[in-house]
């Protein structure tokens, strides 16, 4: 119980507590965001260990009329070790990042604040609890898009709210709904509905999926995503490639393991529709990455179309599916947060935000190039790095739920991925011309941001090696749900 | 001496605020005195309100009926404080604190000399006894009478200011508010014409006998009380001298004229749909389907409007015709559900208001603007004012764990046992509207460099009849319990007619 606490609270306490410091006691303030970071993680593992031990965890009680209740299981467990560990890498990430660069108070006190809600979104045991988090993660991390403050951050910022809100509204009538037909709203014993009137289940279905979708960023509620581009590296990074888009995809699982359950959802005419709405965002998501010329953006559809991955093994309702789902959220995360930072490394150091300038980047930056090509690998899903075994079994569950044309969708997506991300590579390591100033990759601040980086890719790799060091954790979760 | 104040409760409730009304004006000379009194007033009004609720509680449901001078109906006029009463009269005096405490030694710049501001004060406190009146009333007649009180203070509230613009608002707001007030005297009429009584009981009973046989005058009779008070509590389309009158009043009037005196007029609406004419007949003339109707216009209508607006004030009152809709929606859903939220979400609502009134008016007070493009940063030079409007605009935009998202969710539940997907709609839309009408304010204000000027937070009272609403906007938004409970048996107690 005191776990729980300690992983909810510590985000929020040190967001706090950093609001309030001087802004100029910028070394006090990175400590302050360290310690708490780091407590968020130690509570996080010790709710993991605890939940692995079969133990109950349980915060509930009447707040504002309804009834809230945090439980992790092992579901909420994997994705809030994703998100405070990734927290860590980024937080080095950016005193290295945002050192010497404008507002940096409510950077990181939005950061922290931000931590907690995530991981509150990660360990809620009911409804009314997700919703909560669902949108304060909107609002506590709409601060961080708007970084910058350009007239082009503000715009995209309300974009930003206004998808992201609708789409809180519309999972609210889901919610409202799943209380009067199911009446009750608690994850833990089994899906919440048991059966009932089609069309309206159908439309429920819908409701969730346009709620929970935009955030997973479903085409084509996706539009905000390459919109909040304009947030700091690190904010892409970790927010709009795992944390906040994952609040999406992991809403989406609850809906499919929770709320209707795999029995009933196979009943649905909307639910056998899902798949291909998945399969869809996974194909068009890549191809438009094709076209993008600015890296970020490029990153960002890559994303909307990985995301689409996690969604469509959780569909199948095939265990492996499932399973497969499960890793690659996993493994998907450590690399796409590398990939991510790689590009912001390119950019403090070169000035190099575009494909089309890539041109002898990799001849100046070495290790960062060489960092970017082994997660290039990773989003193509290539042994040895640890998005082999997501697809893998992505593959196996498909086939064995039946549905071996989606295989057949992630294989091109596979070959998509390598056509997008491969000749920047290439073009990266051919000594065209050197980009002006020519930097070295040195001093502190450039290590700060290496060294995460780094320590990321050979986490992916490690995975990739040694996929039974998070078998255990996927387990649980399948033995859970099925 | 308890015994007797025990006794008399229902009326003191109306009588302290009325009476200390009436004493004010020779003191204007001493205007410290006055403010005193005034808050004074006040207090003494929620300590009564409360008061009666704990008694009103300790009955179990059965109302506190109190007949005025001892008279008995059908000839006297007869005062019922059971929960529906207790609640409004609670809201009403609950609010009415903070907000006269907002005005305390700030309203000069705003109205002008010591004379106007006494004669602020004595419309305020008649404002503040009529609206309690019309909580505990149970009289066709005392009702329109309370009903003009109201509306006359209110005039001479928007009026306060000396300024073209306001005299013009009020002088519209005279001419619709007195034609809604001959609807409803003619409705009046009708109903007494029909049953011959006043006390609406007798009434509502006599009415329910006699219907069939006289179904055009009953129709009409319907219609005229829709209009009259859907014109007083600006229920769209009839809303339209609302944005002048509130955006054009000094701040604490504003507040009290959102907040409060729009839902005073709704509650008679209810008290006359509901106790009057009865669940039978709303339905077979379908004015439920017509309320539900007019709620959801209003709500897409007001909010879109708000949108368009940019000047903050004017903003915060369009946003009050939607918020209207919300409670007219509630009322026409004849469900105990629906009910609940629209009365839950009358008390958030007069609260939130309030406070978004009162932070916006200190804005405008302290940097001399007015559209919400200049406002930047606000939000740093003035950090209580804006935490205040922030906090109102979360509960406002219905975020969970703030005031105001119960009532919203008691209402969406109401909708779909009514069936009715509609509501469902324009509430939704109510939400992200409301969120894109009150977003960008904050934004300005906290994420626009600011330029150096030095605006400051206001004064000491000002920042605590802030602090107070901002307070009760969280405590009853993470704690609604009692006051839920609350709303609850008042809306049984209307549902009691269906």
């Amino acid at each position: 119980m005191l776990a729980l606490v300690l992983a909810l609270s510590s985000g929020a306490v040190g967001g706090l507590l950093v609001a309030v410091l001087p802004a100029a006691r910028s070394r006090l303030r990175n400590l302050v965001v360290l310690f708490f970071t780091v407590g968020g993680i130690l509570g996080s593992w010790q709710v993991a260990r605890l939940v692995w031990a079969g133990e109950r965890l349980r915060l509930a009680g009447q707040l504002g009329g309804l009834s809230f209740s945090l439980e992790p299981d092992p579901l909420g467990v994997i994705f809030g070790l994703i998100a405070s560990t990734l927290w860590l890498f980024t937080v080095v990430y950016s005193f290295g990042y945002m050192a010497g660069k404008a507002h940096q108070r409510p950077y990181y006190s939005f950061l922290l604040l931000a931590f907690s809600v995530t991981l509150g979104v990660a360990f809620s045991g009911n409804l009314v609890a997700l919703y909560l988090f669902y949108e304060l993660l909107t609002l506590t991390t709409y601060p961080l898009v708007i970084q910058e403050r350009s007239e082009e951050a503000l715009r995209a910022g309300t974009k930003y709210l206004l998808y992201n809100l609708a789409g809180a509204a519309v999972l609210l009538l889901a919610i409202v709904l799943t209380a009067v037909w199911g009446g009750r709203l608690d994850f833990a014993g089994g899906p919440i509905l048991a059966g009932g009137f089609k069309i309206g289940l159908n439309w429920l279905l819908f409701l969730f999926t346009v709620g929970f979708g935009v955030k997973a960023a479903l085409m084509p509620l996706h539009r905000w995503l390459p919109a909040a581009m304009v947030a700091p590296t690190p904010v892409s990074a970790l927010l709009h490639a795992v944390a906040v888009v994952y609040a999406g995809v992991y809403g989406l699982l609850r809906v499919v393991y929770s709320v209707f359950g795999t029995g009933l959802l196979a009943e649905l005419g909307v639910g056998a529709l899902l798949p291909w709405v998945a399969a869809g965002t996974i194909l068009a998501g890549i191809i438009v990455a094709l076209r993008q010329d600015e890296l970020k953006r490029r990153l960002a559809y890559q994303t909307i179309s990985h995301l689409s991955y996690i969604l469509l093994g959780a569909i199948t309702l095939h265990p492996w599916g499932l399973a497969g789902a499960v890793l690659q959220m996993i493994g998907y995360a450590v690399l796409k947060t590398a990939f991510f930072f790689c590009v912001g490394l390119i950019a403090e150091q070169t000035g190099v935000t575009r494909v089309s300038r890539m041109g002898g980047v990799g001849r100046v930056l070495p290790k960062t190039m060489a960092a970017f090509a082994v997660t290039t690998m990773g989003m193509i899903g290539m042994l040895p790095l640890g998005t082999f075994w997501g697809k893998y079994y992505l593959l196996q569950g498909s086939v064995a739920g039946g549905k071996w044309p989606l295989a057949v969708v992630l294989v091109v997506s596979g070959f998509l991925n390598a056509v997008c991300f491969i000749p920047v590579v290439v073009k990266a390591f051919r000594a065209e011309r050197t980009p002006s100033p020519a930097p070295e990759e040195g001093g502190v601040r450039v290590a700060l941001m290496l060294a995460p980086t780094l320590l990321l890719v050979v986490i992916g790799l490690g995975m990739g090696l040694f996929p039974g060091l998070v078998w255990p954790g996927v387990q649980a979760v399948v033995d859970w749900f099925f | 001496m308890t015994a007797l104040l025990r006794a008399n409760l229902p009326v003191l409730v109306v009588i302290a605020p009325l009476f200390i009304a009436f004493i004010l004006t020779p003191l204007a000379r001493r205007i410290r005195l006055v403010e005193t009194l005034a808050f004074l007033a006040t207090v003494l009004g929620l300590g009564a309100a409360g008061h009666l609720a704990t008694v009103v509680f300790a009955r179990r449901g059965s109302p506190f009926i109190y007949q005025l001078g001892g008279w008995p109906p059908p000839w006297g006029i007869e005062l019922v404080a059971g929960n529906l009463g207790v609640i409004f009269a609670l809201v009403v005096t609950g609010v009415s604190v903070p907000v006269v405490l907002f005005a305390r030694g700030n309203l000069t710049a705003e109205v002008g000399d010591t004379g106007r501001v006494t004669r602020f004060y004595v419309l305020y406190l008649l404002l503040v006894g009529a609206l309690a009146g019309m909580a505990v009333t149970n009289d066709l007649f005392n009702i329109y009478v309370l009903v003009e009180v109201v509306t006359l203070s209110c005039c001479g509230l928007v009026s306060a200011r000396r300024h073209p613009r306001a005299a013009e608002a009020a002088f519209t707001y005279l001419i619709l508010a007195t034609l809604g007030s001959a609807f409803v005297l003619g409705g009046i009429g009708l109903i007494y014409m029909l049953t011959g009584h006043l006390n609406m009981g007798f009434a509502g009973q006599e009415l329910g006998r006699v219907w069939p046989d006289y179904p055009h005058t009953v129709l009409l009779a319907v219609s005229f009380v829709i209009i009259g008070f859907g014109v007083k509590a600006a229920v769209f389309p009839l809303h339209v001298w609302l944005p002048d009158a509130h955006a054009t009043a000094p701040s604490p009037a504003s507040a009290i004229l959102s907040g409060l005196a729009v839902k005073g007029y709704l509650l008679c609406l209810l008290k006359f749909l509901y106790g009057v004419f009865g669940g039978v007949l709303l339905r077979e003339l379908a004015v439920h389907r017509i309320l539900t109707l007019l709620g959801v216009a209003g709500i897409i209508a007001g909010s879109l409007l708000a949108l368009t607006q940019e000047e903050l004030k004017r903003r915060l009152a369009y946003s009050t015709v939607a918020q209207v809709g919300y409670l007219v929606l509630g009322g026409g859903l004849l469900n105990a559900t629906g009910l609940t939220g629209a009365l839950f979400y009358l008390a958030s609502h007069a609260v939130i208001k309030a406070t978004l009134f009162l932070a916006a008016g200190a804005i405008q007070a302290a940097t001399g603007k007015s559209r919400i493009r200049e406002l930047a940063g606000v939000g740093r030079k003035m950090p209580l004012t804006m935490a205040a409007f922030t906090i109102g605009s979360c509960g406002l935009i219905g975020l969970p764990l703030f005031f105001g998202f119960i009532g919203k969710w008691y209402l969406l539940v109401g909708s779909l046992e009514a069936g009715m997907i509609l509501p469902v709609v324009a509430i939704l839309a109510g939400s992200v509207l409301c969120a894109a009408y009150l977003l960008p304010v904050i934004r300005t204000a906290y994420f626009r460099p600011a330029p150096a000027v030095a605006w400051r937070d206001p004064g000491r009272p000002q920042k605590l009849a802030l602090l107070l609403l901002a307070t009760a906007v969280v405590v009853l938004g993470v704690r609604p319990g009692p006051f839920l409970e609350l709303a609850r048996k008042a809306a049984a107690e209307l549902m009691a007619f269906v």
